[in-house]
């Protein structure tokens, strides 16, 4: 008991603490996925929850929202145990979360998803009135009448925003709140909490993968890592190193893996040509050299791109609109082989679609894709594999694996014909290829026949990347690679993508994450609203100037 | 017979089949905008027309049997619910289920037992009921009808107005994003359904110590799939939905009438009305209907 | 449903799969259905002793009924045929995704077009018959495939239209056999016309092997046996019923990886159909019924086929047996009202039965999933790539 005072006081100074958690641990079946947890909030100040993915800060986040009950632990708001059953118990408690994905309903109008959760009678008048006042204080223009549907995601931010600050929360949760955001939207959601926290004395808690997030904007830090806090630090007093360190749990290299964790390449890093060669030429150590040989031999190719040679994949004009909605607007591209492009923006300006097309999920209603100098005829089920276009789907869930079939049949799934033979499937043959592929890969799984789902995101990942490279294609398009996975499964899926330019793969790297199209690019496509508003050398480009073009500025 | 008279009877028919389908309506629309297409409401009707009867019988009160209708309703509903949105057997699965459970276990229990016939007593309105053509058909009625008065309006201010209302649209849209907001999806979906079973229940007991008076081997005969084909004609709004009641209602009394009337057309045109309008409905008027975006599924933490 | 996205596929249809294909499990869906199975019985037996009926006598009938000697086996293989048809269709929409309740109007459909064929060409000899079954399987697979077009340009749910469609197909035979100049009966002098339609030539009957009072096995039983065993091969076997899989399991994916989503999707629609079709036209060529086109002809035997599949979990094999167990149902239920029981209690029986087969499968994942803490398995295993040993 004592111990645990004292270190309260130790971790708490001068502030209240608003929220403190004491021990608390979740497990599931064999899992733990937090695991005897302490963490203290501090009225007035922005709290960064920094952790790998699957590190235990959703379940955290879902332990104080009352979605997950906690096996064992205490929860104090100020000095008082408190129980949280149920969400409805933590907006009782003063703790409110402003989520990133699936929390607005997109056929109810502002003021109504504003009030949703509530109790008591509905009086609209007064919902709205809450709203405009809201959003009047924090300078959060809105409409409360207009229909989600309708907003940007900028917009449905500040309804995020608006809906859980009307509710008058002590303690703030967000989780992983730029990811949709361009950097204007993210000076404006800043600016929004520092207002909450030095004005008003709320406390707030950041949850983010990404550190330099978390260097620039927090107070304090605590690193969760495999359900543990393994780090507790006033933000002035740690460096990003440390908390790298921390946070993967062993030394990293910010100039290697810096893109990983969500910092740009180090000063002056950003490369005159390729990425990976330039590491070379900065890494003298040789720190990281694994990482770094393959590349040179690209980039010979790769500074041709611009000049000369043709390119494997040119996506010509394309235009997609969906139900009414422009989504591409003459979007043109070329990637050359042995290139890396990066095509970079912020989530929900079209990159989805154009990843969609590029699996044949969506037809442009405008415009060609060639692979190889040849056009594809895109209504043909299955003519961009066949070209020789492989791709990572964004969402591997949804379109790159079936999670109910087994790791063999996923691997041969778009070559099914080349593993039959007289008009059956030959599990002998299915079986030979799947176990190569499995070898070559490092596939960790069960068995080839324990279904996809049972496995790590990182060897689903895995799984969808021998398959498209075991086609031998000559396009690879990776969107949103690395998305979900934890540090070491990201920088395996950079080796690789490393490993397929330097033998000769053009590839077009569709993301969201500025320092891995930094890191990992020789140019930069930036794209806003469905147009590439700008496409950078990777020598040119900075953080500053690609962060206009995401606005829609030209640089 | 005059032409006025004949026109008048029809209308008279056409609202006594309208009122089970409207009650019933008026469930199925609220269940279906909190997500459950619920096929079961054959079921409910089905169920609900029998014990009415057999209640009625039992204690001679045809009041007491429309009571004993709408429980069995509610009881169909709770079945489904928690079948559905607690266990997570598909909804389709547990409707086709729960239909052929009910049309057994009625057959088999009316083919064993008699019982005595009892209906609710008519109102008829003074001087409303002289007014021509209309009078008659609209204001001489059995007095359950008139509850329709404060079911439609309770079912749409239910749903457009009430908190609970709010929620259930919710939950019928995005029910992940509900869920994190704090409402409890499957709760609401369970609670929709008992509505819906209420009404049903009141439907299918009102078709039978209603207008009937007793009841016969599957006396609802597909109604309750024609309520589901006027939800879906009604694009989801309660309007059309009853609307769409009264058209469907209009034309099965247009089809018993077509003898009186000396007519020799075939009938099948008339009883396959409500399902072709229903499919024709939903081929037009796709982008322009509030169909509920997650109708059908079911909710699962965890799964998007 | 609306397709929210060109090539959405129907959300329902492949939430559906989720619960009604074969997963793997241990002993508890076996041990948990055995309990609900006989729970299912004890409230049959309980249902009979309450309404003053004997559950033993019952039991009696239904297997003196179905099994007691040769003629009721013969019986109950007349009703299991256009069953066991009816299911295997059921397994092959539903194993791509296409969750198809209209059976009960495809069977009518496909009666509809094996009779109108039968009783117009002018054929002598078995090529009559196979022309009736070939129309049969070509209307209703037709007919079915309506729904999946109405699904593919208007996005319109393929479990409400099929439903729909069933009872726009009851009147579609209504009508043909009212109208003298379709297929109502002839009238003979003034004897009244029955709405039915005249019986068909011996040519277009389906014959038996074997001779009463000794077994007969029909040629529909033949048929169905077939078409089950060629499904189950074709499903589990082939390159198109890996791809059917894929589509079932995630139309994304199959689409992604090159499989004609629209074109194979609307193809087991329309194969579920045919079957159906086919079960129409057994029911019509086959001595089970009078050989005549009638309004009722289906008797419930598209819903019932349903509920073999569901029974089954979309197996084709599996559907052999419980298609045999329905049919039992159907020839023992005539022999129970001579034991004072209605003939109805079979149906009550079967939904019951259904209801045990159903729900423990369900009930187990989810217990599975709450003592797991409440999180999907995929997510479960993110957090514990350790867990796992290489292959490699």
């Amino acid at each position: 008991m004592t111990t645990v005072d004292e270190r309260a006081r130790e971790l708490t100074p001068p502030s209240t603490p608003a929220l403190r958690l004491r021990g608390v641990s979740k497990r599931y079946g064999p899992v733990v996925a937090s695991d005897n947890v302490d963490l203290d909030v501090n009225h007035g100040e922005i709290h960064g929850l920094l952790g790998e993915n699957g590190a235990g800060k959703s379940t955290l986040m879902k332990i104080l929202l009352g979605l997950v009950q906690r096996d064992s632990g205490t929860i104090m708001r100020g000095d008082t145990p408190v129980a949280v059953r149920d969400p409805q118990d933590a907006v009782a408690l003063g703790i409110g979360m402003v989520h990133q994905h699936f929390s607005l309903i997109d056929a109810l109008t502002v003021w109504e998803n504003v009030i949703l959760g509530d109790t008591g009678r509905i009086d609209r008048a007064a919902a709205c009135r809450q709203v405009e006042e809201v959003s009047r204080r924090y300078g959060l223009p809105i409409d409360p009448t207009a229909r989600v549907e309708r907003l940007s995601a900028g917009e449905r931010q500040r309804v995020e925003l608006i809906k859980c600050l009307r509710r008058d929360p002590s303690v703030l949760i967000l989780d992983e709140p730029t990811s949709v955001l361009t950097q204007a939207e993210s000076a404006e959601l800043f600016t929004v909490l520092r207002h909450v926290v030095r004005a008003e004395n709320r406390a707030v808690i950041l949850i983010s993968h990404k550190l330099a997030e978390i260097t620039a904007a927090t107070d304090r830090v605590t690193v969760l890592r495999k359900g543990k806090v393994v780090f507790h630090s006033p933000t002035g007093d740690t460096t990003p190193p440390e908390l790298a360190r921390w946070m993967v749990g062993r030394d990293v290299s910010l100039r290697a893996e810096g893109a990983a964790l969500g910092m740009l390449p180090v000063d002056g890093a950003a490369p005159s040509g390729d990425p990976p060669a330039q590491t070379t030429a900065e890494s003298p150590s040789g720190a990281e050299a694994e990482a770094v040989t393959p590349a040179e031999t690209t980039a010979e190719p790769a500074a041709g791109a611009g000049s000369g040679i043709a390119p494997a994949l040119r996506l010509r004009d394309l235009t997609v609109v969906i139900d009414g909605v422009t989504v591409l607007s003459e979007l043109s591209l070329d990637v050359a082989p042995g290139e890396i492009v990066g095509l970079y923006g912020v989530e929900g300006n079209g990159q989805s679609t154009l990843g969609d097309l590029l699996s044949g999920l969506v037809l442009p209603s405008s415009g060609t894709v060639e692979l190889t100098g040849r056009p594809v005829e895109l209504e043909r089920p299955g003519a961009l594999h066949r070209a020789g276009l492989g791709i990572i789907p964004e969402d591997r869930h949804s379109s790159g694996v079936v999670l109910d079939m087994s790791v063999a049949e996923n691997l041969v799934m778009k070559s099914i014909g080349d593993v039959s033979g007289r008009g059956f499937v030959s599990r002998r043959k299915m079986h030979a290829v799947a176990r190569r592929l499995a070898a070559e890969f490092n596939i960790v799984a069960p068995s080839l026949d324990a279904p996809v789902r049972s496995l790590s995101g990182g060897n689903q990942q895995r799984v969808v990347l021998a398959r498209e490279l075991s086609a031998g294609p000559s396009v690879l398009v990776a969107a949103q690679p690395t998305h979900g996975l934890d540090v070491g499964a990201i920088e395996d899926m950079y080796q690789r993508l490393r490993d397929a330019a330097s033998e000769g793969v053009a590839v077009l790297l569709i993301s969201t994450e500025l320092e891995e199209v930094m890191a990992l690019a020789s140019r930069i496509a930036v794209i806003c609203s469905g147009r590439i508003t700008g496409v950078l050398p990777a020598a040119e480009a900075t953080a500053e100037r690609l962060g206009m073009l995401v606005g829609g500025v030209a640089a | 017979m005059s032409a006025a008279d004949d026109i008048s009877t029809i209308l008279s028919s056409g609202i006594r089949l309208t009122v089970p389908l409207a009650f019933a309506a008026c469930g199925e629309y609220l269940a279906e905008r909190a997500g459950t297409m619920n096929i079961s409401l054959e079921a409910m009707m089905l169920g609900a027309a029998f014990g009415s009867v057999a209640t009625a019988s039992a204690t001679g009160s045809a009041t007491t049997g429309l009571v004993a209708g709408v429980l069995i309703g509610l009881l169909i509903g709770f079945v489904h619910g928690n079948l559905a949105h607690r266990l997570e057997v598909n909804t389709f699965v547990v409707g086709l289920v729960l239909n052929a459970l009910v049309l057994g276990l009625t057959s088999y229990l009316i083919t064993i037992s008699s019982f005595d016939s009892h209906q609710v007593t008519q109102v008829s309105v003074p001087w409303l009921r002289d007014i021509p053509l209309i009078g008659h058909p609209l204001f001489v009625e059995r007095w359950p009808v008139y509850l329709l008065l404060l079911i439609v309006p309770l079912t749409w201010w239910l749903v457009e107005r009430s908190r609970w209302g709010l929620e259930l649209r919710a939950v019928g849209e995005q029910p992940q994003a509900a869920d994190v907001t704090g409402i409890r999806v499957n709760l609401r979906r369970r609670q929709a359904l008992l509505w819906c079973g209420a009404l049903a229940g009141l439907g299918g007991a009102y078709l039978a110590v209603g207008e009937v008076g007793s009841f016969n081997q599957n006396m609802t005969a597909g109604r309750g799939y024609i309520v589901i084909a006027a939800v879906i004609f009604g694009a989801w709004r309660l309007g059309r939905t009853l609307l769409g009641c009264v058209l469907f209602g209009l034309a099965d009394a247009m089809r018993l009438a077509l003898p009186a009337l000396g007519l020799t057309m075939n009938s099948q045109l008339l009883v396959v009305a409500p399902y072709l309008l229903a499919l024709v409905a939903m081929l037009v008027f796709t982008t322009r209907n509030r169909e509920p975006k997650s109708l059908g599924q079911p909710f699962v933490r965890g799964s998007t | 449903m609306t397709a929210s996205s060109p090539g959405a596929p129907s959300g329902t249809g492949r939430r559906l799969l989720g619960l009604l294909t074969p997963r793997p499990s241990g002993w508890q869906t076996p041990a948990a259905t055995a309990v609900a199975v006989v729970a299912a019985l004890a409230l049959s037996s309980a249902l009979i002793t309450l309404t003053g009926g004997s559950p033993s006598a019952s039991v009696q009938a239904l297997f003196e009924g179905s099994m007691a000697d040769w003629t009721a086996w013969t019986s109950t293989l007349l009703y299991t045929a256009p069953l066991l048809l009816v299911a295997v269709g059921a397994c092959v929409s539903a194993r791509s995704g296409s969750f198809n309740i209209g059976q009960e109007g495809q069977v009518l459909i496909g009666a509809l077009a094996a009779a109108w064929v039968g009783l117009r060409l002018a054929i002598n000899g078995p090529a009559l018959l196979v022309i009736m079954l070939l129309a049969a399987a070509l209307a209703a697979g037709a007919w079915a495939g309506l729904s999946s077009l109405m699904h593919r340009l208007r996005g319109v749910n393929v479990v409400v239209s099929t439903m729909l469609m069933t009872f726009v197909a009851q009147q579609v035979v209504a009508y043909a056999v009212n109208m003298p100049w379709l297929l109502q009966e002839s009238r003979v002098g003034n004897a009244p016309v029955s709405p039915q339609s005249n019986p068909l030539p011996p040519s277009g009957l389906l014959g038996s092997f074997g001779e009463y009072p000794g077994l007969q096995i029909n040629g529909g039983l033949i048929l169905a046996v077939a078409a089950a065993v060629l499904a189950a091969v074709a499903i589990t076997r082939t390159p198109w019923g890996f791809r059917l899989t894929m589509l079932g399991r995630n139309p994304l994916a199959a689409k992604h990886a090159g499989v004609r989503v629209n074109a194979l999707g609307g193809l087991a629609l329309a194969i579920s159909g045919a079957l159906a079709g086919l079960a129409g036209a057994v029911l019509l060529a086959s001595p089970v019924g009078v050989n005549r086109l009638q309004p009722g002809m289906a008797m419930n035997i598209g819903w019932d086929g349903l509920l073999v599949a569901l029974v089954a979990r979309n197996r084709p094999l599996a559907a052999m047996p419980v298609a045999l167990l329905f049919g039992v149902l159907r020839s023992g239920g005539g022999f129970l009202a001579a034991t004072g029981v209605p003939s109805f209690l079979v149906d009550v029986v079967k939904a019951l039965l259904v209801l045990a087969f159903v729900a423990p499968p369900v009930v187990v994942a989810l217990a599975r999933r709450r003592r797991s803490g409440g999180r999907p398995a995929g997510a479960r295993r993110e957090a514990a790539p350790a867990a796992e040993e290489a292959i490699a």
